[in-house]
C-alpha cells in the first residue's frame, strides 16, 4: 500500500538493520554462504499449495542447470510483510524476487546497496546479455541495475472491436482514430446488434479511464506514457501536454455523441467485462488476451452468442508516427535481486547469474510452463500445447510459471480462439513501446504527493469528459496543482533525468 | 489493580462477619474488596480496553513525528505540529470539513430519529408473529456489507439499464444520474445509512419501551387516551434517557463517518460533496504511505468528537437529564 520510494532515511535504516544484523553474529552467511551449497531463492508462490520439494520440476531443472537450487516460497498475498521484514531484518536467500516494483520500501532497500549491482556482468551470459534494453532501462533506478529485471510482453494494449456488428453494419476494421470515431457512432445509434433497440454504445469504458483505457488512447495522439521528457530535457506529466489535451477534446466529442457508456465513471471492472459480455458495447480499449476471455464470458452466458472480435494494435491519428503505451511499466515485472550478504564473492554472484541465465533457456522455460511432456502435457504436430493432468500441472508446474525471468522466451500455439492472434500482435507492439521515462528515477515529493495530485486530475479528467466542465477549467485544475507539488514533482524528475543521462 | 488484590489482607472467606469490631475503622479499600467478585467479572473487559483501547493509543504519537515503519517510533524524526499545519492549510480542508458536517448534520436530523418512530410503530403492533417478522426482515440490512448495499443501489439507479431509472424512461421521463449527480449525493448516502440501519437500531428503543410499566398505558385508557396520546405523552417520555443518550453518542461519533460507505459511493462527478476526512485520509494517507500524517488527521477527528460529546453532554445535564457519564 505504501506507495514507491518514501525517503533515504528508511534506506539508510535498512543499511543500519543490516549492518547491525551482521555485526550481531553474522545472519548474512546464510545457506549460499559457502558456493557448494545449493542456491537458495526467496520466490512468490501464486498457487494456494507449494511444490513438493524435490519435486519433478525441480529435479528436471537441477539436472538442467547443472544447479541444485531450494525454493523458499512467500504467498503472494502475504509478500508486503513477509519482504518488508527480510529485508528489514536481512534474513534473505541468494535470490530474492522483488515484484512489487513500485514499493517503497524495496525501491530503498535496492538503492540502499544491500544487493549486487548486476550490470557489468550480463555481458558474460548468452541469455542475459540478450535481455531488451527497453525493459533494462525500466529496471535501473537512478541509472543502477540492481537485479535481473522479470521479463514481460512491454506492451500489450490495443483496441478490441466488435467484428460481428461491423459485419452487421458493412463497417471495415478501423485502424486510425477518425475510423475508429465512425465506428463508435455506429455502434451507438445503427443498432448494430439489430435488435431494433437503441441499447448499444462504442467505446465501452470503466472508472479507471484516466489510468487504463484512455491513458492508452492518448499514446496514439502522441502523449507520453504518465510522464515523457521534452526536447529540452524537461520531465512533464504527459497530462500537460498539448497531445493529451488534443485527445481528451477527442474522447469527450465520442462521449457526447454517445460513443462512450455515459456512466463510466460508476463503472467497475467485473461491471465492465459483464456489460461487454452481454453487448452493451463494442470497443474496448484493454488488453488484446482480453478478448478471449469476454468470448468466454459471453459464452457462459449465452452458447449460441454471436460475438466476435476484430484485434487492432496499430491504431494510428493523423501524421503521428505508430505507437503504443507501455502497460506493464516497460515489460519488467520486478528485480530477480542477489543479497551481498548472502552472495559475498564476485564467483558466486557469478553462479547464481549462471543459474538465472540457464532458466532463461527454452527448454527451462518450458519446465517451468507446460512441466514434463507426456506427464503434465502434450505437444501435437501443429506445436499445440495441450495441458493432459491438469491437477498435476496446477500442483507441479504452475508455481514455477511466475518465477519464470522471462515470459517471452516462447510462445506456445493454442487451440483457444484469439490467443495466438493476440499473442503475435502483442509481440508486433514491442518494436513501438513508449515507456515512462520517470519510472526509474527518484523524487521524493512524488513519493509524498504523487496520489493526491492524481486523483485530482483524474476528477478534472472526468469531469471534463462527461461535460461537467470545461477544458479551460482542466487547466486552471492543473495549475493549481503546479504549487501542490507538480512542479516540484518535474523539478526533480529533471535533475535525476540530466543526472543519469549527463 | 491486582496489586491491591494481592496487598490486601486476607479476611476471613464470609465478611459479613456478625461482630464486626466498631473500633477498627476498615481501610478505603474496603468497598473495592467487599465488590471483589464484582471487579473480577470486569476485569476480562478492563484488560480488554487497557490492551486494545489503550495502550494503542500511545500509537498516536506518530502524529507529531516522520513517522517511517523501519525506524519505528523510537527512531522517527519529531515534526511536531506541522502535519496539523499541513492539514489545515490545505487547499481541500474547508471542503472537507464543510462535506463532513453537512453530511454528520444530515444523519443526525433524518436518520437519527428513523428508528425512533420505528420502535414506537413496532411497539404498536399487537400480532405477536407479525411483529416478530416485521422486525427480523428490517434488521437484515444491517447484516449487509457496505459492499453489497452499493452494489444493490447501482443495480437500482444506474442509467445504463437500471431498473429504476427504465421505470422513469418507460414512464416518459429523462434517466436521472442518481450515480454521478453532486445534488444526489447527499439523499442517496442518508438513504442508504437509513435503509442499513434504522432497523438495527430500533433494538435498543424497543428494550426501553418494555420497561414502561403497564398501568400507565390502563390508567390512560381510563382516561380515554387513544393510541397516539399514550405514544405521546406514556412511550416518549419513558424512552427520553434512553433517546438522550444515544444523541449524545451519536454526537461522539459526529465526524466518523467511516470510509466504507462514502468510498464506495463517491466518484469523479460528485467528489466534490462527498469528500471526508475518512476518504481523505485514505488517498492522502495510507495511498502515499504518509502514516503520520493520516494519524493527525484522525487525531484531530478525535479531538473534535470528545469535545462535541463534553459539551452535549453537559447541556442535557443542564436540561435535567442523566447523561452518558
Amino acid at each position: 500500500m505504501i506507495s514507491r520510494r518514501n525517503s533515504a532515511a528508511v534506506a539508510s535504516a535498512t543499511v543500519l538493520a543490516l549492518t547491525l544484523a551482521a555485526c550481531g553474529g553474522g545472519s548474512g552467511d546464510g545457506d549460499g554462504g559457502d558456493a557448494d551449497g545449493p542456491v537458495t531463492w526467496m520466490a512468490m508462490l501464486h498457487t494456494p499449495t507449494t511444490p513438493e520439494k524435490d519435486g519433478v520440476i525441480e529435479t528436471a531443472l537441477e539436472e538442467y542447470t547443472g544447479t541444485e537450487f531450494e525454493m523458499q516460497w512467500v504467498p503472494d498475498a502475504s509478500k508486503e510483510e513477509k519482504i518488508n521484514a527480510a529485508l528489514a531484518s536481512g534474513t534473505l536467500a541468494d535470490i530474492v524476487s522483488l515484484t512489487q516494483g513500485d514499493s517503497t520500501t524495496v525501491r530503498t532497500a535496492l538503492t540502499s546497496g544491500m544487493f549486487w549491482d548486476v550490470e557489468d556482468y550480463l555481458a558474460e551470459f548468452p541469455n542475459l546479455s540478450q535481455i531488451d534494453p527497453v525493459t533494462l532501462d525500466s529496471a535501473r533506478i537512478d541509472g543502477e541495475l540492481y537485479g535481473v529485471p522479470f521479463q514481460k510482453i512491454k506492451a500489450r494494449y490495443g483496441v478490441v472491436v466488435r467484428q460481428d456488428w461491423l459485419d452487421n453494419l458493412g463497417l471495415e476494421v478501423p485502424h486510425t482514430i477518425e475510423d475508429l470515431t465512425k465506428v463508435a457512432h455506429a455502434f451507438a445509434h445503427d443498432d448494430p446488434d439489430g435488435n431494433g433497440k437503441d441499447d448499444t454504445t462504442g467505446f465501452y469504458d470503466r472508472e479507471e479511464s484516466f489510468k487504463v483505457a484512455f491513458r492508452s488512447l492518448t499514446g496514439y495522439f502522441g502523449a507520453g506514457s504518465q510522464f515523457e521528457v521534452t526536447d529540452d530535457g524537461q520531465v512533464v506529466p504527459s497530462f500537460t501536454t498539448d497531445a493529451y489535451k488534443e485527445a481528451m477534446e477527442w474522447y469527450r466529442g465520442v462521449y457526447e455523441d454517445g460513443g462512450v457508456n455515459q456512466e463510466f465513471v460508476t463503472v467497475q471492472k467485473q461491471n465492465q467485462q459483464d456489460g461487454i459480455a452481454q453487448g452493451k458495447g463494442g470497443i474496448v480499449v484493454t488488453g488484446l488476451f482480453e478478448a478471449k476471455n469476454y468470448l468466454a464470458l459471453a459464452e457462459s452466458a449465452d452458447p449460441k452468442t454471436p460475438m466476435k472480435w476484430a484485434l487492432v494494435n496499430d491504431v494510428t491519428y493523423e501524421d503521428v508516427p505508430r505507437r503504443i503505451l507501455t502497460d506493464t511499466g516497460g515489460g519488467m515485472g520486478g528485480w530477480l535481486a542477489i543479497p551481498k550478504s548472502e552472495v559475498e564473492t564476485e564467483e558466486e554472484l557469478k553462479k547464481v547469474l549462471g543459474f538465472i541465465d540457464k532458466l532463461m533457456d527454452e527448454e527451462a522455460f518450458g519446465l517451468m510452463t507446460n512441466g514434463v511432456e507426456g506427464t503434465h502435457y502434450e505437444l501435437d504436430g501443429d506445436g499445440v500445447v495441450t495441458i493432459t493432468d491438469q491437477t498435476a500441472w496446477e500442483q507441479e508446474v504452475q508455481p514455477y510459471s511466475s518465477s519464470r525471468p522471462s515470459e517471452k522466451i516462447v510462445t506456445y500455439k493454442s487451440t483457444s480462439p484469439y490467443v495466438d492472434e493476440a499473442n503475435e500482435l502483442m509481440a508486433e507492439n514491442e518494436e513501438f513501446v513508449i515507456t515512462n521515462p520517470a519510472q526509474s528515477l527518484t523524487s521524493k515529493t512524488y513519493d509524498t504527493r504523487w496520489s493526491t495530485i492524481e486523483q485530482q486530475v483524474t476528477d478534472a479528467y472526468n469531469q471534463y469528459i462527461t461535460g461537467a466542465i470545461e477544458m479551460s477549467d482542466f487547466e486552471a485544475t492543473i495549475e493549481s496543482l503546479r504549487g501542490q507539488g507538480l512542479d516540484q514533482i518535474s523539478e526533480e524528475f529533471t535533475a535525476a533525468y540530466a543526472e543519469v543521462n549527463g | 489493580m491486582s496489586a491491591a488484590t494481592t496487598a490486601a489482607p486476607r479476611p476471613p472467606a464470609a465478611s459479613a462477619d456478625p461482630e464486626r469490631p466498631q473500633t477498627r475503622r476498615r481501610p478505603r479499600g474496603s468497598s473495592f474488596w467487599r465488590h471483589r467478585t464484582l471487579y473480577l467479572m470486569a476485569l476480562p473487559g478492563i484488560a480488554y480496553f487497557l490492551v486494545f483501547k489503550y495502550a494503542p493509543m500511545g500509537g498516536l504519537v506518530i502524529a507529531f513525528q516522520d513517522y517511517m515503519p523501519f525506524l519505528g517510533i523510537g527512531g522517527s524524526p519529531w515534526v511536531g505540529f506541522d502535519h496539523f499545519v499541513r492539514l489545515f492549510t490545505e487547499d481541500t480542508f474547508s471542503m472537507l470539513l464543510r462535506n463532513t458536517l453537512v453530511i454528520s448534520l444530515l444523519l443526525l436530523v433524518f436518520a437519527f430519529p428513523v428508528p425512533i418512530i420505528l420502535a414506537l410503530l413496532l411497539n404498536e403492533l399487537r400480532g405477536k408473529y407479525f411483529k416478530r417478522s416485521v422486525q427480523s426482515v428490517i434488521y437484515l440490512p444491517h447484516f449487509l456489507s457496505w459492499v453489497i448495499v452499493a452494489s444493490i443501489f447501482y443495480v437500482l439507479l444506474s442509467t445504463d439499464g437500471g431498473s429504476i431509472n427504465n421505470l422513469i424512461v418507460d414512464a416518459g421521463g429523462e434517466p436521472v444520474p442518481f450515480l454521478t449527480d453532486p445534488d444526489w449525493l447527499r439523499p442517496l448516502y442518508i438513504g442508504q445509512e437509513i435503509w442499513k440501519g434504522a432497523g438495527w437500531g430500533t433494538i435498543v428503543y424497543l428494550a426501553a419501551m418494555t420497561a414502561v410499566d403497564v398501568q400507565l398505558y390502563e390508567a390512560a385508557q381510563l382516561d380515554g387516551a387513544g393510541r397516539l396520546r399514550q405514544s405521546w405523552h406514556i412511550t416518549l417520555p419513558a424512552i427520553r434517557p434512553t433517546i438522550i443518550v444515544m444523541f449524545i453518542l451519536a454526537i461522539g461519533d459526529f465526524l466518523e463517518l467511516g470510509f466504507e460507505h462514502m468510498f464506495l459511493v463517491m466518484n469523479s462527478l460528485n467528489r466534490e460533496v462527498g469528500e471526508i476526512f475518512d476518504t481523505y485520509v485514505y488517498t492522502a494517507g495510507i495511498q502515499n504511505g504518509q502514516l503520520s500524517y493520516a494519524a493527525a488527521v484522525g487525531l484531530f477527528k478525535g479531538l473534535v468528537g470528545l469535545l462535541l460529546v463534553v459539551m452535549a453532554n453537559r447541556l442535557a445535564k443542564r436540561f435535567g437529564e442523566e447523561g452518558v457519564y
